[in-house]
Parts: C-alpha cells; structure tokens; sequence
C-alpha cells in the first residue's frame, strides 16, 4: 500500500523539513537522511543563494516538494503564474508527487498567506477537485493534498471534515498527505474523535503523512510545530500506520529550530510506530 | 454589515470574501480583533453569520484566531525586510506605518517577498508616518528594498568584453543587471547599517507554522545628512549582497547605460562639467568598466 500511484510508486521512510538553520549542518556533514520536503514557495525563484542551496542538496538527497499557497480551496481557479513557477521547481527538484493544503487563502488576488478552513459544503467539494484535476493536469504529476489544523467551523457546512477529505480525493482523482497531528489539533479544537476520522479517510489514497508539535492553550491548540510530537499523536500515527502501512513520513519543525540531530533523533521516532516494527516487538 | 445571500445559505465565494474582509482588518491596539464592523454592525454579529461557537470560544474569538494570525505573520515579515526603518521611526510608528502600508497594499502575491515593494512610494504619499525622521526614512527604505532585490531577483548572462569592443560607442547600448540598484542618498546608510547591525540577508521563509506573537526588534538609528550626496550600488556578488561606494560620475555613467542610452552618450552625461582632464576621465571609465565586468553588472541592453 505505501507505494502506490499517489507517491508514484515510491517507497520513501521517514522525512526532514529543509530549514534554513540546517543548511550549513546537512551541507558539511552530510547526515543520512532518507529524504527532504521543502516549501515550494521558497525556491520558486530565478536566482539567489536558496536556489544554490538546493542545487547542493539535489545532488546528495531525494526531495519531495510541498507548497503553502496554492490554495485548492479557493473559489477562484488557481494562478497560473504560480503554476509555472512551481512546475519549473518539479522538472528542477524531479519531485515524485506534490502536495498542498486543503484550505483557502485568497480573495480577488489578496493574499493572506493562511491556511484558511473550508466550509463543508457540496459546492466546496466540486470547486476544490476541480482546482485540484486543473493543478494536477497542468503539473503532470501526482498530487496530494494535506488536511489542515482549524480553529473555526462554518455553520454551513454539510458534512464532517473527513467526508469533505474523501468526497474531494475521490473527484478529483489525487492522493492525501495525511497530517495526523492536524488532525488530533482539530478533533480538540471542535470536540470529534480522531480515530474515526483516521478510520474513514481512504487510506489507498496516502502518499504521505505529516506528525509535528503543538501548543496547548487554555481553550484551544495551536498548530505551532514548534515542539517535540507529543505522545497522543504518536499514538495516532501507529493507528494510522497501521491502516495504511508504511507511508513515507515527515516531522514538520518550523519555529523554535532546535539542532539538525536533535530534530532528526526526533522524526526517526516514527520507526518505533510503523506497524513493521510493532509485530517484530510483538 | 456585509452582504450575504438573504434566504440561501452564503456561497463558498460569498464565506470567502466575508471571511477574508474579516482576517485583514486591522487589530485593536491591545492586538485583539476590532469589535465593530465598518458599518457599525458589532463584529460579534457578523462573526456568528458564518463560524459556529463552541462550548469554549465564540464566533468571534474563533475568528479572531485568524485576524491576528493574518496581521503577526505579515507584520513579522514586513519587519523582518525593514528592520532598519524601523530603528530609525522607532517601534511605535513603525508598527503604525506598517499596518497603515499593509491595508492600504496588502499582500498581493503568492510570495511575500515582495510585500515592501510599494512601500517607498507610500512613504512619500504619506510623509507624516515617518517624520521627522522623513529624510532617512526614505533612505534606509530604498536601501532595505534593494537588498530584497539583490537577494534573488534574476541575473542576465553576463556581457563578454568581445561583445563591447564590436561596436562603437556611439552605437553601443550595454544595461545592467537587474539585481542591481544604483541610488543617490542623503545619508551613509550602507555605513550606519553595517554598524547598526550586520546580519546575514536572509528574506523570510515560508512555513506551515503558525505563531503565538510577533516577532520584535530593538535598537534605533539616527544620522545627520553626508555633506555630499552618498552614490550606492546595492548589488549581489557570488550569492551574497553587497553595498559598493560609487564616484558621482560613475554612477550618472551607469544610471545613463540603464536608460539606454549609448555608452559614448553616457560618458558625456556622466562628465559633463567635470574638471578632469580627457584622459584622467578616459582612465577612470577604462578602470570602473574592468570592476563592473569583474562584478559581472553588465548584460545585453534590454
């Protein structure tokens, strides 16, 4: 099941977000790393020093490209500047798949560089796969797209935010990331059970899965990734794993970077949970 | 209060554009979400339209989450390319300017790179942001935005020396890369930067994090007016920004080849009523062209 056309068939382990503060780490020593994501966003440049950067990079690891601003959800058809831009990227970095977020986040060409939630709506449904099939068509490449971390709900919404998940992949054709720690945020932000959302998605559609850190305040979570993965969503991604099987994995650590050892130690977590790994402990 | 369908259950389109309208207005003083809409109707009200409450929040605070998200993210940014203003009008009016600038502006671009494009001409549209301190202001501005501009705007291939003694400088068009800006300033703003603060040039990354405050800086600048006109290319060199001192002259010289004219034109511009001699002024041309083809400056005219 993880390599599946989704992930073009590939079968990729467990993930580092390319930050900033370890280019100079990863540059000079090398570490053994199955595999980076980089936000899209920060290299669909012409010129400059990230550009350089990544070249150096392509040359040592495999690279998965994930975006912040393509924005599926918007009512509007998504910009094809951006596309351009972003599809120059996938022949440069040669990305298996592509993924993005399922929100919204523009308004007649303002931006607000969110992760904006989507009213579950039918209308929604048909206007999210289509910008999916048109970004997807124009890529020519596999796309997946994550489930984000919200803070709201609209009263018109007409069905749970995993139906709305499966309805939009299955019209539109195209895999999941699956961001457990989003989820497990969600389901306290707006009180449903996370097991049943992990066990209604369709899980021949992962390519991928997200786990990250959160912050707890008084009256809600904040999606932060600016903390260790803490133990309920370790727990989710066994669950998770177990439903799907090994699924390449990504730790997502974006604020409050700790050291490259310290954020890698962290994500090769994961392997304790894959269900491999459980039946050997069994 | 916003226009929604009367009967009908709102569009995406219509959820979208309220929520949006909601996201970018600015905060409160005290970093809260306004609590009027702009016609009066209580922000409350117009919340509990569109986002459910829960047992914890109400609309309004469920959409708040989102205001504050929106203004810390871009105001982090925004601060982040102009540190340097902001030490100069202080944190205070800095914080004004930049709420005033993004409203007006926005981010209008999947990139937030180039959310300060518009903000020297703003400035000078709004002077009463930045004064008194107006004059390095506007300095420290163009200066901060070149660097935008060096960090990753594109490079053309670079103009081989062949290709400039093929034809005569009166028929010879060369421009300039267009990472490249050339200004004339009041002030030794390359100088009081460095001193000020000397950081690596590294324009915000985009993350899929979310933050719980902005980010802040300390630390002010200020500066009397250079006696003469300070002449600045602000320019990227095997990856990194670099400030680079011009002479008067080479800078009329080169902003002339960047308005197409020939390069015999441009030198005349770039001497006229100069006190040297022919041939000192011919030496100075033949060792600033050597530099800038070091640099790489020069492409093909557009």
């Amino acid at each position: 099941m993880p390599a599946n056309r989704f992930n073009a068939f590939t079968a990729y382990g467990v993930g580092l977000g390319l930050r900033i503060p370890h280019y100079a780490h990863i540059l000079e020593k090398k570490p053994l790393v199955d595999w980076f994501e980089i936000i899209s966003e920060n290299y669909m440049l012409d010129a400059g020093r990230p550009l350089h950067i990544l070249d150096q990079i392509l040359e040592q690891y495999r690279v998965v490209q994930h975006g912040v601003s393509m924005y599926f959800g918007n009512a509007a058809r998504p910009n094809r500047d951006h596309l351009r831009k972003l599809k120059r990227l996938t022949k440069r970095t040669q990305t298996p798949w592509i993924s993005d977020h399922l929100c919204w986040g523009s308004v007649d060409g303002r931006y607000t560089h969110d992760l904006l939630p989507m009213p579950y709506t039918w209308e929604a449904v048909e206007t999210t796969a289509r910008n999916i099939r048109e970004v997807q068509d124009f890529l020519e490449i596999p796309v997946a797209v994550e489930n984000v971390s919200s803070y709201a709900e609209f009263h018109v919404s007409e069905m749970t935010e995993w139906q709305f998940l499966s309805e939009v992949v299955e019209r539109a054709d195209c895999g999941i990331l699956l961001d457990v720690n989003n989820i497990y945020v969600s389901s306290k932000n707006h009180s449903f059970d996370p097991y049943e959302y992990l066990d209604a998605v369709p899980h021949d559609r992962v390519a991928q899965m997200h786990i990250a850190g959160h912050t707890k305040f008084e009256r809600y979570l904040l999606d932060t990734h600016d903390h260790p993965v803490l133990d309920p969503v370790w727990k989710m991604y066994a669950h998770a794993s177990r439903r799907t099987g090994r699924t390449a994995t990504l730790l997502e650590w974006d604020d409050r970077i700790p050291s490259f050892d310290e954020v890698h130690r962290e994500a090769l977590k994961a392997d304790k949970f894959l269900p491999d790994a459980q039946t050997l402990a069994a | 209060m916003p226009k929604l369908s009367p009967r009908k259950a709102p569009s995406l389109a219509e959820v979208q554009q309220l929520m949006a309208e909601a996201v970018m207005r600015p905060l409160r003083r005290d970093e809260g979400m306004q609590t009027a809409w702009k016609d009066g109707t209580p922000a409350a009200e117009v919340a509990a339209r569109i986002i459910k409450p829960n047992d914890r929040l109400t609309s309004f605070e469920r959409l708040q989450i989102y205001n504050q998200q929106y203004w810390w993210r871009l105001l982090g940014t925004f601060g982040e390319d102009f540190w340097a203003l902001r030490a100069v009008v202080g944190a205070r009016k800095f914080d004004r300017l930049a709420v005033a600038y993004l409203e007006s502006h926005g981010s209008q671009n999947w990139t937030m790179r180039d959310l300060g494009k518009g903000l020297e001409s703003f400035l000078r549209a709004h002077p009463e942001l930045i004064a008194p301190h107006d004059r390095l202001a506007l300095d420290v501005v163009q200066v901060e935005w070149a660097r935008v501009v060096a960090f990753d705007e594109p490079g053309e291939p670079v103009l081989q020396p062949q290709k400039i003694a093929a034809l005569p400088p009166d028929r010879l068009r060369i421009g300039l890369q267009p990472y490249l800006t050339l200004l004339a300033l009041a002030h030794p703003v390359d100088d009081l930067l460095r001193n000020f603060k000397e950081r690596q040039i590294e324009t915000g990354a985009f993350s899929n994090a979310v933050a719980t405050a902005r980010p802040r800086r300390r630390g002010r600048i200020a500066a009397r007016p250079s006696r003469r006109p300070v002449h600045l290319a602000v320019h990227r060199h095997q990856l990194a920004v670099y400030y680079k001192r011009l002479d008067p002259e080479a800078y009329r010289l080169l902003l002339a080849l960047r308005d197409s004219a020939t390069l015999a034109d441009a030198c005349d511009s770039a001497f006229a009523g100069s006190r040297d001699l022919p041939a000192t002024s011919a030496e100075k041309i033949q060792r600033w062209f050597a530099e800038w083809m070091q640099l790489g400056w020069l492409c093909r005219a557009r």
